[in-house]
Order: structure tokens, then sequence, then C-alpha cells
């Protein structure tokens, strides 16, 4: 499970994901692996919460 | 004085021997097993189907649950001569490998740092790739070297003679002139030794092949005898046909190698602050965080930590509950939280660790 980031006040988008199941916040960067899984689990049907608003 | 000139130096078999570099002669990062950022020599049981990294660089895989464990210098045997540390994996059971399953230990090397072998062209150079093994087993082993896409493979088989006994195998390897090799900053060449390998993803040995193997056909399944043992090291990856000598690297060098893949800041114990980076409150419980990396990452890090991770803003010092966003960047990464509360915004904060080795704040970009 994951979860989208946004940084508080200079963000619209999400920049990032969260993953859930150890708070490892993962950059959209297409060489970050784990990013890669990312989007491998969207791409199963999958998707994730909403951005929190701080 | 005498003065040696040569223009080649040709092997036992007339072949022409590759020049010997000084600088990067191994494209093996952390051969000697001797950084272990993650675990600190402490014993992990793989993550089902997920590459679960042990001592730096070097990943451990498997397909079931809890068939073998993975520790630096398990089972506290004398490593090779010259050799300090060693990886070391032990079978938790006795188990039948199916068709399609894999139990192995591998390394991917960054496609920039094999990029001068030419894979995929004619001009292909030949690699040995060379190790010290010890098992409690005898017969013959084997593993493989793969591209990024799965489909180039050259599975090498080895047999270990004498069981609990350091060995030194080598195994050379024609470079591939066809397929797709990446030279770039995603995964060059995967190296990797069968604990265990399903006949799907098992090839014949000694031979490029056009498919995904790990492993010879045939070879023993480590994972198959309970109890058993299969100890590493000393690994390296060079250009020729010939193994030379081990290339030894400052501890600091080999640490920056393979700070590129993943970086872990954490205090030991006693009074010890661990600074991670320095930021600004931009609420009572939010702050943004620029925090300096040691060294150029391979892509924009994932972050994460664990334990207590203070943001002390010079009146207090809320814990860190949250990383709520990592913004690009490869020399450094700038990272918004939320802590405990009880800050104001605009004061600045010190991101810091202190006095227990069980927080920590990691940065990876692993391949």
């Amino acid at each position: 499970m994951y979860k989208l980031g946004k940084i508080h006040f200079t963000q619209t988008e999400p920049s990032s994901v969260i993953r859930t199941s150890d708070g490892a916040c993962i950059p959209f960067d297409p060489a970050n692996t784990d990013y890669i899984a990312y989007l491998k689990w969207v791409s199963e049907g999958n998707t994730p919460l909403p951005a929190e608003n701080t | 004085m005498s003065q040696l000139q040569v223009n080649r130096i040709n092997d036992a078999s007339g072949g022409v021997l590759a020049p010997i570099s000084s600088v990067m002669r191994n494209r093996i990062i952390n051969g000697a097993m001797v950084i272990d950022q993650r675990n600190a020599g402490a014993s992990v049981t793989p993550s089902t189907s997920i590459p679960t990294y042990i001592v730096d660089r070097f990943i451990a895989y498997q397909d079931a649950a809890s068939k073998f464990s993975v520790q630096q210098d398990a089972g506290a045997v004398t490593p090779p001569a010259g050799f300090n540390d060693y990886l070391g994996a032990t079978s938790l059971s006795a188990y039948t490998v199916t068709s399609g399953q894999l139990f192995i230990l591998q390394q991917q090397i960054e496609g920039y740092n094999v990029a001068d072998l030419n894979w995929g062209t004619a001009n292909a150079k030949t690699v040995t790739l060379s190790f010290w093994v010890r098992s409690s087993l005898t017969g013959t082993f084997g593993g493989s070297l793969r591209n990024s896409a799965g489909n180039r493979s050259y599975p090498y088989s080895y047999t270990i003679t004498s069981a609990n006994t350091w060995e030194q195998k080598s195994i050379t390897i024609t470079g591939d002139t066809t397929g797709t090799w990446l030279v770039t900053n995603g995964i060059g060449i995967s190296c990797s030794w069968g604990l265990g390998v399903g006949s799907t993803f098992s090839g014949t040995a000694g031979a490029w092949a056009a498919g995904n193997f790990f492993a010879p056909t045939g070879a023993t399944s480590v994972v198959g005898t309970n109890g058993a043992t299969f100890y590493i090291t000393g690994v390296q990856l060079e250009v020729g046909t010939q193994a030379t000598s081990f290339e030894y690297r400052q501890y600091q060098q080999e640490l920056a190698l393979a700070q590129r893949y993943f970086h872990k800041v954490t205090a030991n114990t006693g009074n010890n602050y661990m600074g991670i980076g320095t930021g600004v409150n931009t609420g009572t419980s939010t702050a943004d965080i620029i925090c300096p990396l040691p060294v150029t990452m391979r892509a924009t890090p994932s972050a994460s930590f664990t334990g207590d991770i203070y943001c002390y803003d010079g009146f207090t010092a809320p814990l860190l509950s949250s990383i709520s966003a990592v913004y690009g960047g490869f020399y450094s990464i700038y990272i918004g939280v939320a802590h405990a509360g009880g800050s104001s915004a605009g004061r600045g904060i010190a991101f810091y660790t202190r006095n227990t080795a069980a927080s920590s704040f990691s940065f990876s970009a692993e391949l």
C-alpha cells in the first residue's frame, strides 16, 4: 500500500509516494527502484491513498 | 638498477593478458564483505520474493519464506587468508525447489561501471569472475551473469571438492557480443550465485543464452539440505582471462562506493549526536529539511527512518513522526517532515539522532 506525499505549501501536486509498510518516502524518479516498484503496483490496478494536507 | 620494459604479457596459453589497472580493476563493490551498513553483522532472513540487501551491494532473494538466512560472518569461521569478513547463507530447512523458484545471492553492477566492456558489440571484452567459497556441501554449484532485461544470460558452474573448506574459484567468460547491456545508471550486469534454482531459471553452463537463467542446470541446492552453509568472499569481476589478486580498496573508498547506493546515518550508544540535516519549521509540527549526501547517489534516494530522530529548534526537540515528501537531488535531498509539534514556523532545525544505534535515517538508491 502507498500514500501520495507532498510538501505543505509549495506544492499542489504530489512529488513523492510513501510506502505505508515502513514509511519510506519515495521520490518520483524513474531511476529509483522503489518508484519503479510503485509504478508496477499501480499498473496492477491499485490506487494510492491521497496526500494529506499539512 | 634493472628495468623491465615489455609491450605485452602473455598467459600460459599464449593469450594476451589485459593490462592490470590499479583503479576499479574489480567491478564488484564490497567484494570482501566488509561494509554492512544496514545490518551491522546481524542475521537476516530475506523477505519472500523481494530482494533483500544484506552486506552492502549484495542481495539475497528467496521465493519461499524462511528457507535460508544470511549474515556477515555467519557461523564465525576463519575467513580465507587475507580476508576478515565473508557473506554466509545458512539453509533453514530441507526444501525442494519448484521449477519457477529462485534462491540466490546477487550483486547488480551499475552500467557506468562496466561500460568499457562493450558487451552487446563486436568489441565485447572477456571477463573473469573469481571468489572464495566454502560450503558444508560438495558438488557442482553455479550462478550466472545476466543483463538488465533478463534476456541474456551466461550460467557458469564450479565444483566444491571439500566440505567446510575455503576454495578459490575462477570463471572466465567471453564477452557477450549480442543483446542489450546498459551503460547508464541502470543495471549493467547482474552477477548471481545460486542456492537453489528451479528448472525454469536454469540453463546450459558455459554458454551465452537468450534467456533469464540464474544457474546451470543440475546445480547443487543449498536450501535442499537443512543446516547447509554457503559462505563467499573475495568476489572480483575483472577484464581479462586470468583472475588477478583481489583488489583491496581502502575502507573509506569502499564505503564511498557503497554509499552511492545506500547511506545510513546512525548514532552509537553514549552521548553521541549524529547530524542528518538542517532546516526550518514551516508550522508547529512540520518542517522542511535539507540533508547532504556523502557522495553523489545513483538516483534520487528514497528516505526512511527508525527510532528517535530529533527536530531541535533551540527551544524544544520534538521527535520526527513521518516523512511526507522527498524532492529530487543526487548531492543532497530536500525533504518535508511532520514531527510531534510544539514548535513555531520560522524556527531553524537541527535534524539528528543520538545515543542509540537503534535509531537511524537511511537513503536508498539501490539498483
